[in-house]
């Protein structure tokens, strides 16, 4: 038997002092982690507890300028079912595949694919929504949502656009205005367990959603819906490819109405809006011709503007001095400049005229003459302070931009061809917000739509603002346009848009699109009453109408026409017939 | 000796007694509360592991009860047998052990199911004590100290071919009894460096050794750091009061195998930095006391198996706190007590009954000299 010692005890000791010390180390440890770390670990966990299923938010309206709503939001359900809560699913897959009308081994699929939930169908009617709900089908969850519901349908199509499966935006204004619209969609979280199972006995935490804003916008749908008939009238009689027109007020930008005809139906945005059979068509030909229909040939396309380019070449001219109403020019038919002949659209010659004669003529040696006058520098300047060069900036995606002649590479040949409107391209936004900006007494006004932002309740108004550049123009040279172009109407090759009672200014254009030798032609009339202080303008576009095809034989009535019956609507009294 | 036995018999010790009561209880309710949620999906019974654990601890609870009422010296004299013996069972698991999860640990016998290891841990005990006892040569000897270490070699091995904690653990114990039995300090200085230098090379030797220390030190980057991390998800939102008994939702599938060695991360999970700091606290006490037993213990070999029954406490409670706080590598290691596990629950409340054994026997050699 041995005895214990002392440095028995004393190693004994030093041990427990050791294991003492490393325990203490521990708790120090522990301190760290639960003290402060607590918080980063605590978060980390609730993430990974949580569950997380969204609510989504009331998307705002799109209201027109009298408050009818073009843009609503209609309540449809998603059909979700969650795997292991399902106690019958065979009775379930019988029932979501009649009640869906969907294929029941798809369904099955999804009903036996071992997932914490699976989506079935969204946008579902909630008529049937609630059908699925009464059925009390454990482990299937119907939640209700909002879609975007347009009840005038094709109306303003390529304006307002349309939004998709999660509600975003997809094209026109719900694109643009995305921010004002969305809204911030709620949540629910629930606590789950690893396999994704629901405690419900931990609760659920809501954070209710925010329903977007209002838009309100310029555009009037009565106005649309005129507009969108003679537009539609027109196109079918010439059997044109498609017609655009624009109506705006010069004064401040806010478009009254954008048809392009034809529009689509934007509670069907993916269905061609063509007879065409696309059955042989590949996925992403298909998507071509969507896309194609989804544009807004207004602001997304450039044409050729010709004739209707004038009136920028007048005010340039006048502004600059180097013409005057009352010089006189004489036109053979053609114009010689440099060694090439250009011709006059009258290839007789419209002899010896005025510069309003010229005007009333849209005598293009005449413009071609004063291009000449004013000189590349001089011309390109007033191209640049009209706002020609940059976009218009207009509240719509995918404006497309002026193509024009680089400046160094301009000689008179090109300024001869730019004066009548030939050899580049601008969008028609931007042919009636520059045009406007020159009758207006100048001030380049933005084109827009949206006016305000109001909460869902009218109340929160938030008026918009856009941009306003003045004096583009002297006043008095604002003043001589207006004239000549009201002699263009009253006298010369607009006469078909006149309106007894009413002084209307206006100038027409036909031009020939590229390839020249394609006999395709586009015909254009711009027209703004009334004449000496113009409220609306307005910008017909008839692309390749077949039979005559002259912008003053074909679009200038179709002007005429909306103006007869917008004028009174915009509270202009008759007045002229008076005076006389 | 034997006239001395009666008259040197006194009451056990009731400080440790109470101690080894209270953290058996609270083991046992930890563990249902842990093991409640896997039990109920996997066996469809909330009770499945508590059923077997209470089973095993009240084996237990008779087991200490038997061996504390005998005289210590029985089990010494046992102790080259059941050394023997260990090894015959740690080479048997090795052939006909039953597989769980992954590992072969576990001798089947009808019913129950045997843990060879647990067993050796005990087994290295004694046979040590027996050793250092039955040594005529001085025992401050590097020759006493080799031969000692290498007679632990064969069990180290046996047990470390497929459970390396546990090897860790028996080598850890041996040191500490060889390191108490020699009155010399500075070799063990030696004996650590060396320590630390073989531990370098062996985590050098073997790449997935490496990838743990790796895990360690940025365990959300890894896949296999998931069991660390989860851990400290549970520890972390314990905060100081923690979710309450019950409420913890990280077991409920998050951390794997909570009711296990991860069991003391729900604890924190559920009663906050405040339990947990208690939980260390019983256990320091516990190491306390079974360090005061050792040291009033005029008998070397009542004080050298206190102090063998003191290191295994303090090596697996340290080691596994450690290794949950991802302060250390992960390496397998339950909580006394507390963590699943019939094996250990009966062995460890057997190595309790000999410490109590140990203290009622304390005034022996005294009263024999004096008498």
């Amino acid at each position: 038997m041995k005895k214990s010692l002392t440095f028995h005890r004393k190693k004994v000791w030093l041990v427990l002092s050791i294991c003492s010390i490393l325990l203490l180390g521990l708790m120090i440890r522990l301190v760290c982690l639960m003290g402060f770390l607590s918080d980063h670990y605590y978060r980390k966990a609730e993430d990974l507890h949580e569950r997380e299923r969204d609510i989504k938010a009331e998307r705002g309206k799109i209201l027109d300028a009298a408050g009818k709503v073009l843009a609503d939001n209609r309540t449809v359900c998603t059909i979700s079912v969650i795997h292991n809560q399902i106690k019958e699913p065979e009775k379930v897959i019988r029932v979501l595949a009649e009640k869906l009308s969907m294929d029941p081994g798809q369904v099955r699929k999804q009903v036996e694919k071992v997932s914490s939930i699976e989506r079935i169908r969204t946008n579902v009617d909630k008529e049937i929504g609630d059908q699925i709900r009464e059925c009390q089908l454990e482990g299937v969850k119907v939640d209700e949502d909002y879609k975007r519901w347009y009840p005038y349908g094709d109306l303003a199509s390529k304006v307002l656009g349309f939004t998709g499966g999660d509600n975003q935006g997809i094209i026109g204004l719900e694109v643009k205005y995305e921010d004002v619209l969305r809204g911030e969609n709620g949540k629910i979280l629930t606590v789950t367990d690893a396999r994704g199972v629901e405690l419900t006995d931990k609760g659920e935490k809501r954070k209710e959603p925010v329903a977007g804003q209002d838009l309100r916008i310029s555009l009037d749908a009565s106005i649309q819906e005129y507009v969108q008939q003679a537009a539609q009238k027109v196109m079918e009689e010439k059997q044109a490819d498609r017609v655009s027109i624009l109506l705006m007020n010069p004064q401040n930008g806010e478009i009254y109405a954008c048809v392009n005809v034809p529009e689509f139906d934007l509670n069907q945005p993916f269905e061609l809006n063509t007879e065409q059979d696309t059955s042989g068509l590949s996925q992403q030909e298909k998507q071509d011709l969507l896309n194609q229909m989804w544009r807004n040939p207004c602001l997304n396309d450039t044409y050729e503007p010709g004739s209707t380019f004038k009136i920028i070449t007048m005010a340039a001219g006048l502004e600059e001095g180097v013409v005057k109403e009352e010089d006189s020019f004489y036109c053979p038919g053609y114009k010689l400049v440099d060694d090439r002949r250009i011709h006059c659209a009258n290839r007789r010659g419209h002899g010896s005229q005025n510069f309003v004669q010229g005007a009333e003529n849209s005598c293009n040696p005449v413009f071609i003459e004063v291009g000449l006058r004013l000189g590349v520098d001089n011309y390109y300047k007033y191209f640049k302070q009209f706002g020609l060069l940059k976009k218009t900036g207009i509240d719509l995606p995918g404006e497309a931009g002026t193509i024009m002649h680089q400046k160094n590479k301009m000689g008179n040949v090109e300024l001869a061809t730019v004066s009548f409107g030939q050899s580049f391209q601008i969008t028609p936004i931007q042919l009636a917000a520059t045009v406007s900006g020159i009758i207006n007494g100048g001030k380049r006004v933005t084109p827009h739509f949206a006016v305000a932002v109001q909460s869902p309740d009218g109340r929160n108004i938030k008026e918009l603002s856009y941009p306003v550049e003045q004096g583009i123009l002297s006043e008095a040279t604002s003043r001589r346009v207006r004239n000549i172009l009201e002699k263009v109407v009253s006298e010369g090759s607009g006469k078909n848009a006149k309106i007894e009672g009413y002084s209307i200014g206006g100038k027409t254009a036909t031009s020939q699109t590229l390839p020249r030798s394609a006999n395709r032609y586009i015909s254009s009339f711009l027209g703004f009453a009334p004449a000496e202080e113009p409220i609306v303008l307005g910008l017909c576009i008839i692309h390749n109408p077949q039979g005559m095809y002259y912008g003053g034989t074909i679009a200038a009535p179709v002007i005429r026409r909306i103006f007869e019956n917008v004028l009174p609507y915009l509270g202009i009294e008759c007045s002229y017939s008076l005076d006389k | 000796m034997a006239s001395g036995k009666k008259q040197g018999y006194s009451e056990a010790d009731g400080i440790l007694l109470t101690l080894v009561l209270i953290l058996a209880v609270f083991g046992l309710t930890m563990l249902f509360s842990t093991s409640e949620y896997n039990g109920r999906v996997r066996f469809g019974d909330s009770a499945y592991y508590f059923k077997k654990q209470l089973f095993a601890m009240s084996l237990g609870l008779l087991t200490m009860y038997l061996v504390a009422g005998m005289d210590y010296h029985f089990f010494i004299r046992l102790a080259p047998a059941a050394y023997v013996v260990s090894l015959g069972l740690s080479a048997a698991v090795l052939v006909v052990g039953q597989e769980i999860n992954g590992s072969r640990r576990w001798l089947n016998l009808g019913p129950l199911s045997f843990q060879p290891s647990e067993f050796a841990k005990v087994a290295v005990i004694l046979f040590l004590v027996w050793q250092i006892q039955h040594t005529k040569s001085s025992t401050s000897g590097l020759w006493f100290m080799g031969r000692t270490l290498a007679s632990l070699l064969p069990v180290v091995g046996l047990v470390g071919s497929n459970n390396l904690s546990t090897a860790i653990i028996i080598l850890g114990i041996g040191v500490v009894l060889i390191f108490a039995s020699n009155s010399r300090y500075a070799c063990f200085l030696g004996i650590g460096a060396a320590g630390v230098a073989f531990a370098v090379l062996f985590l050098a030797a073997e790449s997935y050794r490496l990838e743990r220390l790796a895990i360690w030190r940025d365990p959300e980057k890894y896949e296999k750091g998931f069991q660390t991390i989860q851990g400290l998800y549970a520890i972390g939102s314990g905060g100081l009061f923690g979710r309450g008994l019950g409420s913890s939702i990280q077991k409920l599938g998050f951390v794997p195998e909570a009711q296990n060695d991860m069991i003391f991360s729900i604890i924190c999970e559920e009663l906050g930095l405040t339990g947990a700091l208690i939980l260390i606290l019983i256990f320091g006490l516990l190491i306390w006391r079974l360090c005061v037993i050792a040291t009033q213990c005029m008998d070397l070999a009542g004080t050298l198996i206190c102090t063998g029954i003191m290191a295994h406490m303090a090596i697996q409670v340290i080691l596994n706190i450690a290794v949950v706080t991802n302060t250390i590598p992960n390496t397998g290691i339950t909580l006394p007590f507390v963590s699943y596990g019939g094996t250990s629950g009966v062995f460890l409340m057997g190595e309790m009954g000999l410490a109590l054994s140990v203290s009622s026997h304390k005034q022996q050699l005294f009263t024999y000299t004096k008498g």
